[in-house]
């Protein structure tokens, strides 16, 4: 039987990181993952449960010197509605268009989705793209300290992060872009959302001419963390996307990627359809 | 067993003080504690949208949502819905258009549909289908539901 | 016109877009599903299900269970030694003594003051398995020295409660065969000689199962005297009255069987499974009313499925493209238990044998036991199995003849007046008009050329059409001794009319369309109507929500005793009137004259005939038994009163990149005799064709060694709004001359052909015939690169 012992719901990050300096939390946002969760058994609840919702200095999208930071309680909702997000940061705003239902995305929040730490999450892979830094606070003795990781370091595993249990994850922070800098999600299923993704693609370049540079690629659902593929970004570099670049990419892929099989898919076919699907996105940027 | 928690929120306009465990849903509160069964249980992990509920404005789907979540906030269910005018309006489309058979996912897709056209009165048939991506219907194949939305703008 | 022949045109109510009585209550969220109920003093049940996929039980030990607070009572095999084997071939016990034979089986159950209670204990007791070897591949059911499933004798041990006559403990089985069906007509030998064509496949149906968006649930009470209350969602009412009582060795007429609305039925509760034996042991136990109602997660992993079924069709044509021959022999995966899957052949063979004429046929069916889930009734019946292989092989027929496929259908379909080998009577029978119907609106015909052609474009993204029809009973199918369905009507003294029929609502509108048909024969407004159809204790014997019969059977019940109630009226109208009542009609709520003349307003002639020296009242009976007749033991007969007929046209469009198949419309065209509701046949048959949908390109519970891999919505993927396609539906109007003002039954149709469509336009798109479903999209991109492993028949003989 579960045995919550207390229930928190701090108003301030200081008071939160108190709490959690105490020890024995179970955290929740938006309670998209934790709920479902804990009702099949994957989660057992901590002796506290905090509810980091009302906490103020978590919300909110802004940009200062170059950098935008993405409090941890925004939802997915409030991305799809930012006009910052659709205009620098595509492939983000992609993600979330396919985000799970309408329901479930004005309900879950980014720092969730992070923490969450799916192969699949749908958040994770343009956030590689965009090169994206956690930001993550905590009370390890008695004030608050902040620390910044990149994104890529802090996934470890499937539901696994970086995150020590005293900490939460306040921001995400993106530098912005080069000028020129477009990137594209691609998700694949047979609908527009509430899917999991059998595979995902985040793609971002800036084209001078016909020439990529600044090329980042990552790859959802084919290892155990959303994963940056630097040896297709290495093949298209500097280059123009022509067949031989493209196949050159393709290729990396093949060899960066570690797809298994279980009931969504085979490894076979996650491996083909990277394959063709990043085959089709770079066609795209060929053509432009 | 876990605690109980004491909450103060707004039900359908009214307030509200109840005495919920910490573990359990929005859903759970709203059927077994208060009473309100309009809100369905489909599937209890966000898949169906049978318990959709609007907090604060939004919709989400109660069976994801902690109960004592809801403390200070503005919780609106079917049975709240279905007494305002624009409640009135979208059940009289529903009905209208037959978009109702078992009418088991109806209460959660009237509620989908009320935050819908709120938030996109002049939503087409491509902006409506994506609104109830959430939603699931195994009777109706969904076209006479999408032509009550679009009926009740 | 002369002036005499001139009558007052009365308002019609047939054809109408009549919206659902129950729709504003639904949509308002105060509709009280059976999950909305509460009883005084009810307990909570929860199942403890097996963990072994085969194993003999050695021991249960429930006393840490017993001894958890808010426990009322834990229960085995043990303490119901009185329980009896239930379903189709009376071989499963609610209880499983000695063996388990499937995850789904139940070793235990508890009953507590709250579910989180119930679901505690059932942690707390233990069980100890002996393993046994598991039999997962039904192919293997058949082979020498497989496990055997049901090799020992169970059931009760005959205690004091029963009484003699009722049905015996299952005696076991030697082999895994649960049942066999052969049907024959003509020489197949023959037809192959005869043959220019022939062709042969194998094809493979997946597992899918209903989604009811209600999961199941029962609630049981018994009252001081041992009379036994269920609220139940069952679709059988009268029927399961019975089998309840025979289980529990009590009267029929002690039990009582209240049906709340339903949130889906599907033929998914057409059979008793065991939740419902075990809430009612748990309430006598405890004598407490006990509710149990599934978890989703329960609903995927232990309600049952649709029939999976391994087909192997041969069948032959000349070069003119006359049908020779087909031969059928399927092997089907009964599961652990026999419920209604099983019998799936009842519906196949007359597909095999009756869709097309075809003059030599021969059907066979083993349905075999295994550990796995088992499969039940399910909208369409066999149907969608049977239709996806002969409709292939239509067109792969037609391809061998180089003859048009639309063509070819024409030339075989078979047309009104037709008595088949197999004894099916075809009065009305719009075939040939929904193949055209279906053809010319879909542009059928020219788009499967420009398809085909360019099957060897560059562009990865490929598009077809593909046709396919289906043959159903549309007027109710004699299975059981009466397909009749009993109304009582009765008429208060204001007009208003109560309508107590037998037969269930389950989504499907027959309360609708039921009042509908009433208050045509009565003149009144749908207002006028209650329509009462819940309560064994209240209701006539109906046989039950299933074959597509309540509009056909029902209706004509409904008719039948609103025609009476309006004879008595119009006879006393002419009494008091001194016209001959051939001369008066009901219409508008007045008694009127030819001409229009009101005579009587209806509520005050009703009130003078009840306050008067001869005081009655208007309450009329009618049972309506529809003309159909029992199959003979060679599968031959009419059983059906009329026949509903079918074609539609999918288009597709296949990305050989991923091999995502979309589907982008649906043209149908089905005869349905008449269309009494407009909005709800619309509804009907949108709705089935997007079951049809999930079943071909999206849904596919996943059974891997006996356990459910996918059991929730997440992976278990029911189509959703954005992936609906554009549907165009016709009605071919054929006016059955025994259908409730002509109408047909319609409502498993729709979801019948569409798999057999999409397979047909998959091919017409890339040239490839997948003979497997589902068409989802690692399958389909494997089956353009040659790599889906195509089904085979390794079936011992």
């Amino acid at each position: 039987m579960s045995g919550i012992e207390r229930y928190a719901a701090p108003r301030t990050l200081e008071e939160a990181a108190e709490l959690l300096s105490a020890g024995g939390a179970t955290v929740f946002a938006g309670g998209t993952d934790v709920m479902p969760q804990a009702n099949a058994g994957r989660l057992r609840f901590q002796k506290t449960l905090l509810n980091i919702g009302r906490i103020a200095e978590l919300r909110g999208i802004g940009e200062s010197n170059g950098v935008v930071r993405i409090g941890a309680l925004t939802t997915i909702t409030e991305l799809l509605e930012s006009p910052l997000v659709r205009g620098r940061f595509r492939a983000l705003w992609q993600s979330c268009d396919h985000f799970a239902s309408d329901q479930i995305r004005n309900a879950a929040t980014l720092g969730g989705n992070l923490c969450n730490a799916s192969p699949a999450g749908d958040t994770l892979v343009p956030l590689l793209v965009l090169d994206a830094q956690v930001v993550l606070a905590g009370k390890p003795n008695g004030t608050l300290a902040t620390r910044r990781l990149p994104l890529a370091g802090f996934l470890t595993g499937p539901g696994r992060t970086l995150r020590a249990a005293h900490e939460l994850l306040t921001a995400v922070e993106i530098a912005l872009p080069p000028a020129g800098f477009d990137s594209e999600y691609f998700k694949f299923g047979t609908r527009p959302a509430l899917d999991i993704a059998a595979i995902s693609i985040g793609l971002g370049a800036v084209r001078e001419g016909r020439v990529l540079r600044d090329v980042r690629v990552a790859f959802g659902a084919v290892a155990p963390t959303p994963v940056r593929a630097p040896r297709v970004e290495a093949a298209l570099e500097g280059r123009i996307a022509d067949d031989a670049a493209i196949e050159a990419a393709l290729e990396a892929a093949a060899d960066e990627i570690h797809p298994i099989s279980d009931i969504r898919a085979s490894d076979w076919y996650r491996r083909e359809m990277v394959r063709n699907m990043l085959q089709r996105m770079l066609c795209d940027v060929r053509e432009g | 067993m876990s605690a109980k928690v004491e909450i103060d929120f707004t039900l359908n306009g009214v307030r509200e003080q109840r005495a919920v465990a910490a573990d359990m849903s929005a859903l759970a509160m709203l059927r077994d504690v208060v009473g309100l069964t309009g809100t369905k249980y489909g599937c209890g992990e966000g898949e169906c949208g049978a318990c959709t509920i609007r907090v604060d404005g939004v919709t989400l789907n109660a069976c994801l949502m902690f109960a004592v979540d809801c403390d200070g906030r503005e919780v609106t269910t079917i049975e709240g819905l279905a007494a305002t005018p624009p409640g009135e309006k979208l059940r009289a489309s529903f009905v209208e258009h037959g978009a109702v058979q078992c009418g088991f996912c109806t209460p959660g897709l009237v509620m989908q549909a009320s935050h819908l056209i709120e938030k996109n009165p002049g939503a087409g048939e491509e902006e409506i289908r994506r609104g109830i991506e959430g939603n699931l219907c195994r009777c109706t194949g969904y076209r006479k539901i999408i032509e009550a939305i679009a009926g009740a703008k | 016109m002369g002036e005499a022949q001139k009558t007052v045109a009365r308002e019609t109510l047939i054809g109408k877009r009549i919206p659902k009585m129950d729709a504003p209550e639904k949509a308002s969220g105060r509709t009280r599903y059976l999950h909305d109920i509460d009883l005084p003093g009810q307990l909570h049940a929860k199942i403890l299900r097996s963990t072994q996929v085969h194993a003999l039980i050695k021991s249960i030990d429930t006393g840490a269970a017993k001894r958890l607070p808010g426990v009322h009572a834990v229960i085995t095999a043990a303490d119901v030694p009185w329980q009896r084997p239930i379903g189709v071939a009376k071989d499963h016990l609610p209880l499983k003594t000695g063996r388990v034979r499937s995850l789904r089986d139940e070793v235990a159950a508890v009953a507590a003051d709250s579910v989180e209670i119930a679901a505690a204990a059932l942690a707390l007791i233990r069980v100890e398995y002996e393993p046994l070897p598991p039999l997962t591949d039904p192919v293997e059911a058949l082979q020498p020295g497989a496990p055997l499933i049901h090799p020992e004798p169970h059931g009760g041990d005959g205690g004091p409660q029963l009484k003699p006559g009722g049905p015996v403990a299952y005696t076991g089985k030697p082999d895994n065969v649960a049942m066999t069906f052969e049907y024959a007509q003509g020489d197949v030998a023959q037809g192959e000689r005869e043959s220019d064509a022939v062709v042969e496949d194998v094809f493979r149906l997946h597992y899918v199962t209903h989604c009811c968006m209600g999961v199941s649930g029962v609630i049981a009470e018994f009252d001081a005297s041992g009379n036994l209350l269920l609220h139940s969602n069952t679709q059988v009412p009268f029927l399961h009255k019975r089998e309840f009582a025979e289980m529990l060795g009590i009267d029929p007429g002690r039990v009582r069987i209240i049906q709340p609305p339903i949130g889906g039925g599907f033929g998914s509760k057409l059979d008793i499974y065991p939740f419902e034996p075990i809430a009612i042991f748990l309430a006598r136990a405890t004598g407490r009313p006990v509710k149990l109602v599934y978890t989703r997660e329960e609903e995927f992993e232990a309600s049952p499925t649709r029939q999976p079924v391994l087909l192997k069709l041969r069948s032959g044509c000349t070069r003119d493209g006359a049908l020779t021959f087909r031969a059928v022999e399927t092997l089907h995966d009964n599961g652990a238990y026999t419920s209604w899957g099983a019998t799936t052949p009842f519906v196949m063979m007359q597909t095999v044998s009756s869709l097309y004429r075809v003059p030599h046929c021969k059907y066979r069916t083993r349905a075999v036991y295994t550990n796995n889930p088992y499969a039940g009734s399910f909208r369409g019946y066999g149907n969608l199995q049977a239709t996806f292989a002969v409709e292939a092989h239509m067109d792969r027929l037609a391809d061998a003849i180089g003859m048009d496929p639309l063509e070819f259908r024409l030339k075989n379909a078979q047309q009104p007046g037709e008595v088949t080998p197999q004894g099916m009577h075809f009065g009305t029978c719009g075939f040939k008009e929904c193949l055209s119907t279906a053809a010319a609106r879909s542009a059928y015909q020219r788009k499967r050329l420009e398809h085909a052609s360019r099957q060897g474009d560059a562009s990865p993204l490929k598009r077809g059409v593909g046709i396919a029809s289906m043959l159903h009973v549309g007027g109710g199918a004699k299975i059981y001794p009466s397909d009749g369905c009993g109304t009582i009507l009765k008429i208060d003294d204001f007009a208003h009319v109560t309508l107590i029929t037998g037969a269930s609502e389950i989504g499907q509108g027959s309360e609708t369309v039921l009042a509908q048909l009433v208050c045509e024969e009565l003149g009144l407004p749908l207002s006028s109507v209650t329509v009462v159809n819940n309560d064994t204790d209240i209701t006539p014997w109906d046989v039950g929500v299933h074959a597509s019969r309540t509009t056909f059977i029902a209706g004509n019940s409904a008719i039948g005793a609103a025609k009476k109630a309006k004879d008595k009226i119009l006879a006393a109208a002419a009494a008091k009137s001194g016209r001959a009542s051939g001369d008066l009609q009901l219409s508008g709520g007045f008694v009127v004259t030819p001409e229009g003349e009101k005579l009587f307003e209806l509520g005050k002639f009703l009130r003078s005939l009840h306050f008067s020296d001869k005081a009655d009242l208007v309450m009329t009976t009618f049972y309506y038994e529809p003309p159909s007749h029992h199959q003979d033991r060679e599968f031959k007969g009419d059983v059906s009163a009329a026949y509903a007929w079918a074609s539609q046209v999918a288009e597709v469009e296949v990305d050989t990149r991923t091999g995502i198949v979309k589907l982008l419309s649906i043209t149908a065209a089905h005869d349905v005799g008449r269309v009494l509701n407009r909005l709800g046949i619309e509804g009907q048959i949108e709705g089935g064709v997007v079951m049809g949908q999930g079943y071909a390109l999206t849904e596919n519970l996943i059974v891997e060694g006996g356990a459910v891999k996918n059991p929730s919505f997440r992976d278990y993927k029911l189509v959703t709004a954005p992936e609906i396609p554009e549907m165009d539906i016709s009605f071919i109007e054929t006016m059955d001359g025994e259908g409730p003002q002509g109408a047909k039954g319609v409502g498993e149709a729709p979801a019948i052909c569409v798999a057999a469509a999409v397979a047909n336009a998959i091919h017409n798109a890339t040239g490839v015939r997948i003979t497997s479903l589902p068409f989802t999209p690692e399958r389909v991109y494997r089956a353009l690169r040659g790599k889906l492993e195509a089904p085979v028949w390794n079936v011992p003989a």
